[in-house]
């Protein structure tokens, strides 16, 4: 293959541009505490995870860790179970209204969250959802049905329907046709979506500000934002803490790199 | 999506029955958490309640809050203030998606890995790419001044404490945290260009820029419009970077409505102002997507896209 | 119960204490966040949506208005007797009152001070700074002379950021020209006194730049104070927790060689400082007041104060304290700074202070960050907008 000057240039344009921060955050977390302090910064760290120690052990980063896994998780199960029957449905079956639904969803996943956060705020406190971490999950769920439902559609509508014809004249109802023979089929829409659910709840910032109000019950993302010592700035422990919230993400994504852009590119094609 | 395909051999009625069992779930949850709430806040929205204020009562003043907020400056100015970040990160994000995808589209070795960096800062949570960024641009031991002015110590610029640059910056942090996301949108756009297209050109001599200006770019528009609906709809709600970097400051430089309705509704207890802040984002976002969906088709929502 | 999460250590055995002598109640204890505007926007979410699980928590010394209008809090002149109140600090018992009755027991009190570099001070043999011009006048003089030797060194550092610490900063420098931020007879903001728009004016152009560094317009708490134990600055206002952390020889590079002293007056007007602080309040909604109260009346006591002031360095509200020559030894600044501490101003008490300090807040970043703005009809607006919320708390009160 000839060489091509410009797709160099490009590939190191997006490699450089997209770890830049990370590896500065990285370099940052591997200096000793007077190479943080120093003016000009350092370039290269003396290595040593000191701040990793503070972070883990002062800081109780494993307990965000944690946190942040059971919510996660948990928003990535349900949302699974109840979005794609739904998209199941959506897909292959006759159901009036169904635009007003596929709007509705759409509507949904427009709003602010300060908008719906008070209201939420007061069902959860209502059912005793506050400070846990099931009160977290049913408004990420929510929030996460319509791109959820979204990919499964997408990818339920790309199989073919004579399968399922053939299972109807063999008598299998919807349930057992989606069960049986799609579900198997659409795994990589399934896994796709769970990814990107997954990688939303991990994230998610607003909501669990609000709603986990003890350090103990809360998320990544929280712990990181307000991340502020008592008396300084812990820059060290800061960019400790940010590279291990985004170590699983970054495994994440170089491990299913493949599903995450199919997933994020089924609207797209066929929109 | 398709919407049209469906299974003949079944009586009408009980396929609806089961359908509606299917959707219900999902239906169910989403009144709860999402159309309950939404209804709660505007209705919220059209009275006077301020928690300082309990004499000025809990009463409905209809839409005195949207004249209310229709006159004042500060509200006009964040409003201004998002749509300019709105518009120059959209572009800017659309703009690099389309260069990020051409490149990726491309086959070279190593493609996987690269697609992997590029997915980066769109996994990591805003609120970690938002501490990242704000360390950069500190002012001692930022890496920007670093690059800038290596051991000039005294050369060394304040970025967030400039209005300019604090808003610049915010953009810029957005764009970087989101521009792989519109890539990946436009990728998708480009793979289903079929190749003869292309070949067809070559062999009427396009170049590669009349390529990507005849061919390229009117294909891919139904995906740039889709890139640019999803951006606008989350650039319209910045929340997590002002929250992080900058706090609204410096004098009001990054104050976006979101922020500014958060601190009007939570901090100052203005419920129905507050409210009716966070309504109007609403409006605005969905009168956009509206003229959107117009361009995009509506095939978007399902009807019959085949 | 709610708190800030300083000296985790510290409060876990005050905790036990308690538990001990009142072994039938149980002590649940929340976290809160760092920030005081972030706990003060978690509470009244609470408070608002009727949540019960809070008996006892902190409250900022703004927020008893806000709280006793909304009816949130107990009011506890039942409770806390004249005997009682007589051994506190009268600014902080003041704070906690709301039109004559008492919602807050004072646990810790707070003022703004000026701390600085006694060796450099001395190497050019000034005195502290009396006034403002005189910091300035020291400042250069010191910043010229050490420019060699640390190019780093700045004047002074601050807390300029748009939040509300920047209230209590510029409310010393505007109090310190004979202005205020509203007018105690009228009840209305005074923002555009010629007074105040001297001391903005001045902070604008002689502080922020000169002295200061821009990049305080991005400082809170923990930067400023980290560029001054770092060695960075001559001059360094902060509150009173900052001392034991610039002489700290583990977390400060210029430990010993700190000095404190009230912030500067001018020409005919003493330096004011900000009155900061907590206090401690029963929610309306408590099932459990007396216990609430056992526990408010422990952790207030004299006892209590006391270890908290050895332990955490904390100020106490008590008077008599202040006289006790153990805890003098640990703090000798207390010695010099009781007048301070006993003199400092309460920033505008109102039950929509938050709402005031958003409109302050905006229009002091801007004054501060748009160098060639013009002051007056910003600070015409800002005192318009302040004074249609003032209008509406007035005529709640008629």
């Amino acid at each position: 293959m000839k060489p091509r000057p410009l797709l160099a240039i490009g590939i190191g344009g997006i490699v450089v541009g997209s770890l830049l921060p990370f590896v500065w955050f990285l370099i940052t977390s591997l200096k000793s505490q007077g190479e943080i302090e120093a003016v000009p910064p350092t370039w290269w760290p003396s290595g040593g995870f000191e701040f990793y120690r503070s972070a883990l052990i002062e800081h109780h980063l494993l307990d965000y860790v944690v946190n942040s896994l059971i919510v996660a998780g948990g928003t990535t199960l349900l949302a699974l179970l109840v979005g794609t029957p739904a998209a199941y449905a959506l897909a292959r079956l006759r159901l009036p209204g169904k635009r007003w639904l596929m709007g509705g969803l759409l509507c949904i996943s427009m709003f602010p969250q300060i908008a719906i956060a008070g209201p939420v705020w007061q069902i959860l406190n209502v059912l005793g959802g506050l400070n846990t971490h099931w009160g977290l999950v049913l408004p990420y769920v929510t929030l996460t049905l319509p791109l959820a439902i979204w990919i499964l559609a997408s990818f339920f509508a790309e199989l073919p329907v004579e399968l399922e014809e053939a299972a109807q004249i063999d008598g299998c109802s919807p349930w057992t046709a989606m069960w049986r023979i799609m579900l198997p089929l659409a795994t990589p829409g399934i896994f796709t979506a769970a990814i990107l659910v997954f990688i939303y709840a991990w994230n998610e910032f607003f909501f669990a500000l609000l709603i986990l109000t003890q350090p103990e019950k809360q998320t990544l993302p929280v712990g990181i934002a307000l991340f502020q010592g008592e008396f300084t700035m812990p820059w060290g422990e800061l960019a400790a803490a940010s590279v291990l919230a985004t170590l699983p993400l970054v495994l994440l994504v170089i491990l299913f790199q493949r599903w995450i852009v199919s997933g994020l590119s089924a609207g797209a094609v066929k929109g | 999506m398709s919407g049209g395909a469906s299974i003949g051999q079944m009586p009408e009625n009980r396929e609806r029955v089961t359908a509606w069992a299917m959707v219900m779930p999902a239906l169910a949850i989403t009144l709860a958490f999402a159309l309950y709430p939404v209804v709660q806040s505007l209705l919220l929205s059209l009275r006077r309640q301020f928690l300082g204020v309990p004499a000025l009562g809990d009463t409905f003043v209809g839409l005195e809050n949207f004249l209310l907020l229709a006159q004042d400056p500060v509200a006009r100015d964040a409003f201004l203030r998002t749509l300019g970040f709105v518009l120059c990160s959209t572009i800017l994000e659309v703009g690099l998606g389309i260069g990020i995808a051409l490149v990726l589209h491309e086959h070279f070795r190593g493609r996987g890995w690269v697609r992997a960096a590029a997915l980066i800062p769109w996994a990591i949570p805003t609120v970690v790419a938002s501490q990242m960024w704000r360390y950069i641009f500190n002012d001692q031991f930022g890496l920007a001044n670093l690059v800038l002015y290596g051991d000039e110590v005294a050369r060394y610029h304040p970025w967030l404490a400039s209005p300019t640059w604090a808003f610049v910056i915010i953009i810029f942090a957005d764009v970087w945290k989101t521009a792989s996301f519109a890539g990946l949108l436009v990728l998708a756009g480009l793979q289903v260009i079929p190749d003869d297209l292309y070949d067809a050109a070559k062999i009427d001599g396009a170049n590669a820029w009349q390529r990507f200006w005849h061919i390229t770019l009117p294909l891919l528009k139904p995906a740039l419009l889709l890139a640019l609906l999803f951006r606008t709809m989350d650039a319209f709600r910045v929340f997590d970077l002002v929250f992080v970097m900058t706090q609204g400051g410096p004098g009001d430089a990054t104050q976006v409505l979101q922020f500014y309705g958060y601190k009007t509704l939570f901090t100052e207890g203005r419920i129905g102002y507050g409210t009716a802040i966070s309504v109007s984002v609403f409006l605005a976002i969905f009168s956009l997507s509206l003229v959107y969906l117009r361009l995009v088709g509506s095939g978007l929502l399902g009807k019959d896209a085949r | 119960m709610s708190w800030k999460p300083d000296h985790p250590a510290v409060w876990d055995e005050a905790i036990q204490a308690f538990t001990e002598r009142y072994p039938h109640v149980r002590i649940e204890r929340e976290i809160a966040p760092h920030s005081s505007t972030a706990y003060h926007d978690l509470l009244t979410q609470k408070l608002k949506n009727q949540d019960a699980s809070v008996d006892v928590y902190f409250m900022d010394v703004i927020w008893v208005p806000e709280f006793a209008a909304a009816g949130w809090t107990r009011p506890l002149d039942d409770r806390f007797s004249d005997a009682m109140q007589a051994e506190f600090l009268p600014s902080t018992l003041q704070v906690g009152r709301y039109r004559s009755q008492l919602y807050g027991i004072p646990s810790r009190i707070d003022a703004g001070m000026l701390y600085y570099r006694t060796d450099l001070l001395a190497k050019y043999g000034f005195e502290p700074p009396r006034t403002w011009r005189d910091l300035v006048h020291q400042g250069e003089t010191i910043l010229v002379g050490e420019q060699s030797a640390t190019p780093t060194l700045r004047g002074y550092s601050a807390q300029f950021k748009q939040y509300e610490g920047l209230v209590c900063n510029m409310l010393e420098i505007i109090g310190s020209y004979g202005g205020a931020l509203i007018d105690e007879q009228s009840d209305t903001a005074r923002l555009s006194s010629p007074e105040t728009l001297a001391a903005i004016q001045f902070a604008r152009t002689q502080l922020l730049g000169p002295m200061a560094s821009r990049a305080t317009l991005t400082y809170q708490e923990p930067e400023s104070l980290a560029a001054f134990v770092r060695g960075n600055a001559v001059f360094h206002r902060n509150w009173p927790y900052a001392w034991e952390i610039a002489n700290n020889p583990e977390r400060s590079s210029i430990a010993g060689r700190v000095g404190v002293t009230s912030l500067p007056g001018s020409d005919g007007h003493q330096g004011v400082a900000a009155l900061g602080g907590w206090l401690m309040g029963i929610s309306t909604l408590s099932e459990h007041p007396d216990e609430a109260w056992d526990f408010i009346a422990f952790l207030t006591s004299h006892a209590m104060q006391r270890y908290f002031a050895l332990q955490a360095g904390i100020a106490p509200s008590r008077t008599r304290l202040y006289n006790d020559p153990e805890l003098l030894a640990a703090n000798p600044q207390w010695r010099s700074q009781f007048a301070v501490l006993q003199s400092a101003t309460a920033r505008p008490r109102s039950p929509v202070y938050p709402a005031l300090s958003h409109i302050m807040q905006r229009f002091f970043s801007r004054a501060l960050a748009y160098p060639d703005l013009d002051l007056l009809p910003e600070a015409r607006r800002a005192e318009q907008n302040m004074n249609r919320l003032l209008d509406l708390t007035r005529s709640e009160a008629s």
